[in-house]
């Protein structure tokens, strides 16, 4: 330690110099701090709502996420932002409801090494469709040439069940082919012209298919 | 250094305006993403398309999806207008059977009008795309001398966007009437 005496001009100079480099980087941290969290909430919170949905904007039963207010007109901002940066046709979920499935019924993701059944009962609509694509939302092309079921084109159960099975190679029935996509998605179109396919009534909504993992490569 | 202390330390204006600010970014955020995205089905679409007439899409198959997650379980007519230069008049016959559907899509892909074909009866549609809600539509029919023969178009006001005509796959065999019905759908441009 310095006496007093020992204390020169350059001393005090740096000793000052040091104390306000302290006080900038108090300062500095706290607004750091402050730059951080508010980046990490607004935009995390925002990416969220956009990309995941929340149940204010989407209506969701096991692995089957729907956006209820999809090219309505009154649709509220994190489904228009959802469907722009998605890229994709939306027509009025007051009519068409599009479901898509990332995950089996059990949370696992859907993968071409596995194969899948997905079955359920009809929706109860005037018409619906089953489709496979890869993540990004391509067909998967594959020699039969077949991409997708509708409730005209499926062979259903007698008792009105239906089974739908995903699979790189050909199963009897209503086989639809994977081959080496990778992660899958799966989408459930409904149409109704009749009534309206939301469920915002109260009424409990139909149940959609289940999608059971069979087994994998 | 105690708790207490460390709280007495801390900078509370900065603490307490981190929600707020955080939740500004957020609006801010959310009601820009679609404007920072140059991918939307309205821009992926329209520069493809003909102004002020009806097109009939090719098949869906790998490769030749014009959209992300468009399935081939339908096949679309699709017209993009634009009705600066005046009123366009849309035409389509939805069949009596379940799965049509016509739709206006705006550029934001908001659905300004949306019908889906009722099973057991065919679905007429007439619609006049207008500029602004205040546009003249022409004389009447019978200011003209002429008898009215069919309902009034219903008229809608858009400037620029696509209609959209979806008709579901019902098979091989009916193919050719589902491409029949599409390309029998109309759009044109309206001249006084």
């Amino acid at each position: 330690m310095l006496s007093h005496s020992a204390l020169t001009p350059v001393h005090v100079v740096l000793h000052k110099v040091q104390k306000r480099i302290a006080i900038v980087f108090s300062i500095l941290g706290d607004w750091a701090a402050f730059i951080g969290a508010v980046l990490i909430l607004g935009l995390g919170t925002s990416w969220y709502m956009i990309d995941v949905g929340t149940p204010l904007t989407t209506i969701r039963q096991g692995p089957w996420i729907g956006w209820t207010s999809g090219g309505r007109a009154d649709a509220d901002p994190y489904t228009r932002a959802h469907f722009t940066r998605l890229g994709s046709l939306q027509l009025s979920a007051e009519n068409l409801l599009t479901y898509v499935a990332h995950t089996d019924s059990d949370g696992r993701r859907l993968h071409s090494s596995c194969d899948y059944s997905v079955e359920g009962r009809e929706p109860g609509t005037n018409w619906w469709s089953i489709t496979v694509f890869n993540d990004r939302g391509e067909l998967i092309a594959n020699p039969a040439q077949r991409y997708a079921f509708t409730s005209q084109t499926i062979a259903i159960r007698p008792d009105g069940t239906f089974v739908v099975t995903l699979a790189r190679d050909a199963r009897p029935g209503n086989w639809l082919p994977t081959g080496g996509a990778g992660r899958l998605a799966l989408t459930l179109t409904t149409i109704d012209a009749t009534a309206p396919v939301l469920v915002k009534s109260g009424a409990a909504p139909k149940p959609l298919p289940v999608i059971r993992r069979i087994q994998c490569r | 250094m105690t708790l207490r202390d460390r709280l007495g330390q801390a900078n509370w204006q900065l603490i307490l305006a981190a929600p707020v600010a955080a939740g500004i970014l957020h609006i801010c955020a959310t009601l820009a993403a679609p404007y920072l995205t140059a991918d939307s089905a309205y821009s992926r679409l329209a520069p493809a398309l003909p102004v002020n007439k009806m097109r009939v899409l090719s098949e869906i198959t790998p490769g030749s999806e014009p959209l992300p997650f468009l399935s081939p379980d339908a096949r679309y007519a699709l017209c993009r207008f634009d009705t600066s230069a005046g009123p366009v008049t849309v035409t389509a016959t939805l069949p009596p059977d379940p799965g049509w559907m016509l739709a206006v899509m705006s550029p934001q892909g908001d659905n300004i009008y949306a019908s889906a074909s009722t099973p057991g009866r065919t679905t007429p549609i007439t619609l006049a795309l207008v500029p602004s809600e205040e546009h003249f539509l022409g004389v009447t029919p019978e200011a003209r001398g002429v008898e009215r023969g069919a309902d009034p178009p219903l008229a809608l006001a858009a400037k620029h966007g696509i209609v959209v005509i979806r008709a579901p796959d019902r098979g091989f065999s009916y193919q050719r009437d589902s491409e029949a019905s599409l390309s029998a759908a109309r759009c044109s441009a309206t001249h006084f």
